[in-house]
């Protein structure tokens, strides 16, 4: 508001338009959107038009032809899919999505109402290509595509993290997601993706992940993690890596080697293989179960997920066993054996402790570890001390895409009630199908957009502040990697008495492991109430 | 005319209660589009509207506190609860924190004539106060959450890949510094101290 003289001050309503959402031009905020992509980093995966370019700018450095590419896209998708047409013919604006999204609810603005967020690209559907558009125009519901349109569907593919809270509640069973999946891929022909997606794509290409750490580097830091559980714990853990042979190749999302709290939960997963003896190898290639390509385009999720069923082949593994991760199991479940299946060179997953087959994972061939590690409990084959975790109180974050997207709801809540005595449920009608999103999946966590971060945090963040004041929660479990980074961030804003942890982590410390120390530490080095030691200084 | 005192004016005040924070509930609600205030109003289940649930259950105990002070946290509570939504949703400063002057407004839309009728406009001016200063306190609130934004961001910056030195973790390095430091200073380091 800078610009404003004393007198204009002096005038201004404070009461937002009453004008029809069309109407109303998109203002791009800084603190809403993410930078651009670098065109280098487009390059690397052979994108289209990288340049540069910044949301702020009038130009956007589009192609002439940037409307034909658009419109061509648009074309070309609704005949591959039709599940894309279905979605931009049925939408009756009945409204029941309107108020299920954790940015509207956080946010307000009603162009993020999901029924809303997939108009703005029905309208150019129907403007562009029906009939009844073409002729009536806003009559119908329809619009020209411009540029400023196609400013404010880039605007608003960012601020939709493909949660689809509230798909569950369309009658029709829209899936808004989808919608956005394709808006992005539509925006991708122009070369206008973001940065945040972009650089982890290309990474992810070329080494295998999505921080571009290099093999030595990756297995340094899974090293470092095994030298503070041997400073905690008391035990050497030496992992295996690239190893031939091996029963189960293990893939996890790299953020749990490189990012706070995600490493606790690996140490969680080290703890709980070497418990087992468990016949099993990391691999430094097929280093990455996130896949930041399943938010850019369907194709890129494809080629970026091809290396887990490469690398498992390679080192001539049974079965794959997945860590805590959220979009990696959407893509593993409901993609995978598609995209780059069948993997009939692997077998039917089978326990080699408990003996339990995993039918459900027949198809993938990949189990995830709160299943398997559940089914460790449940046959009593694990040594567990829970009183280590009695000084938390515990709730637990159902992450969208294990419950919405795969129906993981109770194996999370079965691990922690047997490591943990003490677990606090949130509200119902925010958890499990029905569970708000982090505010920041789906490409969206990262940290010039903080604003709208926190705003799509909230729902979730309400409802933990309630079970906090209510029960003394201090402690949010959750099974996601993305969860795990950005509810910290959330939670320090929202309710900062609560901290976050993957299940593993809770896992690990209730562990009672051969040969360990007195445990009077946890897997962060802090020590834990009433078992007498303060944490150790030595570095 | 002589102007009445204060406390008759409370007394009213603390009469119309309900009213005035009905009313400045819907001037807080207008500072939101119109589909949305309407949202914010009707729905009530405290879970499926964080932000119409923050204002429904701020409101009324902050105009309780100003009609008879009782417990300072309390009310910095509910303060606190109704600036954090606001500080990060797509307001500028002003218009985030107008919220606390429309309370004003509320109060002479609903008790204005009878103000007028029995000469109270010296004890609402000497009332009006308090609600300045508590928008005063409304922005070191404000403050304190944008500074915490910011804090998140830079930690969000540490974690970042450009970070990595050395090949070796970043958030391990950070931890491994704070250690260093807090063992440095437990041997009282001048250095340090």
């Amino acid at each position: 508001m800078k610009d404003l003289t004393p007198q204009e001050m002096l005038r201004i309503d404070l009461h937002p338009p009453k004008t029809p959402w069309m109407d109303i031009p998109v203002k791009i905020k800084p603190g809403v959107y993410c930078y651009p992509a670098k065109p280098e980093k487009l390059e690397i995966v052979g994108m289209p038009n990288p340049h540069k370019w910044s949301p702020l700018d009038d130009d956007w450095g589009l192609p002439e032809d940037w409307k034909e590419i658009v419109l061509q896209g648009m074309r070309e998708r609704l005949d591959k899919h039709r599940s894309f047409k279905i979605f931009m013919d049925i939408c009756v604006r009945c409204g029941a999505c309107a108020d299920k999204c954790h940015f509207f609810l956080g946010s307000g603005d009603p162009k993020n109402m999901p029924v809303v967020r997939a108009e703005l690209i029905r309208s150019v559907y129907r403007g562009e290509f029906t009939r009844a558009g073409k002729i009536l125009g806003r009559l119908a519901g329809g619009r020209k595509l411009t540029e400023d349109v196609l400013k404010e569907i880039w605007y608003y593919m960012f601020q939709c993290t493909e949660c689809r809270r509230c798909s569950l509640f369309c009658p029709y069973g829209i899936d808004t997601a989808e919608v956005t999946i394709i808006g992005r891929e539509l925006i991708n022909l122009l070369g206008l993706n973001i940065n945040w997606i972009q650089e982890p794509v290309a990474n992810c290409y070329e080494t295998g992940n999505h921080l571009g750490l290099l093999p030595h580097t990756f297995k340094q830091n899974v090293e470092f993690m095994c030298m503070d559980i041997e400073e905690f714990v008391g035990i050497k853990i030496d992992p295996p890596f690239n190893r031939k042979g091996a029963e189960i190749l293990f893939v996890t999302p790299s953020g749990d080697v490189f990012a706070d709290p995600g490493i606790y939960t690996l140490m969680g997963y080290l703890l709980l293989f070497e418990h087992l003896g468990l016949d099993y190898t990391w691999s430094t290639y097929a280093c990455e179960g996130g896949n930041f390509g399943f938010f850019t385009s369907l194709e890129m999720a494809q080629r970026l997920n091809a290396k887990i069923y490469h690398e498992a082949k390679r080192l001539g593994v049974k079965w794959i066993l997945g860590g805590e991760c959220g979009h990696m199991w959407r893509v593993v479940h409901q993609y995978m054996a598609t995209f780059n299946g069948p993997a009939d060179f692997l077998e039917e997953p089978v326990s080699p402790i408990t003996g339990t087959k995993f039918e459900n994972a027949k198809a993938t061939k990949m189990v995830h570890i709160s299943e398997f590690t559940a089914d460790l409990i449940k046959h009593n084959k694990l040594k567990l001390d829970k009183s280590r975790n009695d000084h938390l109180k515990v709730t637990f974050h159902d992450s969208c895409n294990p419950s919405r997207g795969m129906g993981l709801f109770e194996e999370p809540r079965y691990i922690i009630k047997n490591v943990c005595n003490n677990f606090y449920e949130m509200p119902e009608n925010t958890i499990r199908e029905q569970t708000f999103c982090c505010g920041s999946g789906a490409g969206l966590n990262a940290g010039e957009n903080m604003e709208i971060r926190l705003r799509g945090g909230l729902p979730r963040a309400n409802a933990v502040k309630y079970v906090h004041e209510r029960f003394g929660v201090n402690m949010l479990a959750c099974i996601c990697a993305i969860d795990r980074a950005v509810l910290s961030a959330s939670m320090s804003y929202w309710v900062p008495e609560v901290k976050v942890t993957g299940v593993s982590e809770l896992v690990g410390n209730a562990l009672i492991m051969e040969g360990e120390n007195e445990r009077s530490v946890d897997l962060r080095g802090e020590p834990i109430p009433g078992r007498g030691e303060e944490v150790s200084e030595d570095v | 005319m002589a102007h009445g005192g204060i406390d008759q004016l409370i007394g009213i005040l603390t009469e119309q209660k309900g009213s005035i924070v009905e009313k400045w509930i819907q001037k807080i609600h207008e500072t939101y589009p119109p589909e949305t205030a309407n949202f914010f109003r009707k729905e009530r289940n405290k879970f499926a509207n964080p932000v119409g649930s923050t204002i429904q259950e701020a409101a009324g105990p902050i105009v309780e506190e100003l009609l008879e002070p009782r417990d300072s946290e309390v009310f910095y509570k509910h303060l606190d609860s109704l600036i954090r939504v606001r500080a990060v949703q797509d307001f500028t400063a002003y218009a985030a924190l107008s919220i606390f002057f429309a309370l004003k407004g509320a109060i002479r839309d609903i008790i204005g004539k009878q103000v007028r009728r029995e000469g109270l406009e010296w004890a609402l001016l000497e009332f009006e106060s308090r609600v300045d200063r508590m928008a005063l306190l409304a922005f070191d609130i404000f403050m304190q959450c944008r500074e915490k934004v910011w804090e998140i961001k830079r930690d969000d910056l540490l974690k970042r890949p450009f970070v990595l030195s050395g090949g070796m973790c970043a958030s391990y390095m950070v931890r491994r510094g704070q250690k260093h430091l807090k063992k440095a200073k437990g041997s009282n380091n001048p250095s340090l101290n």
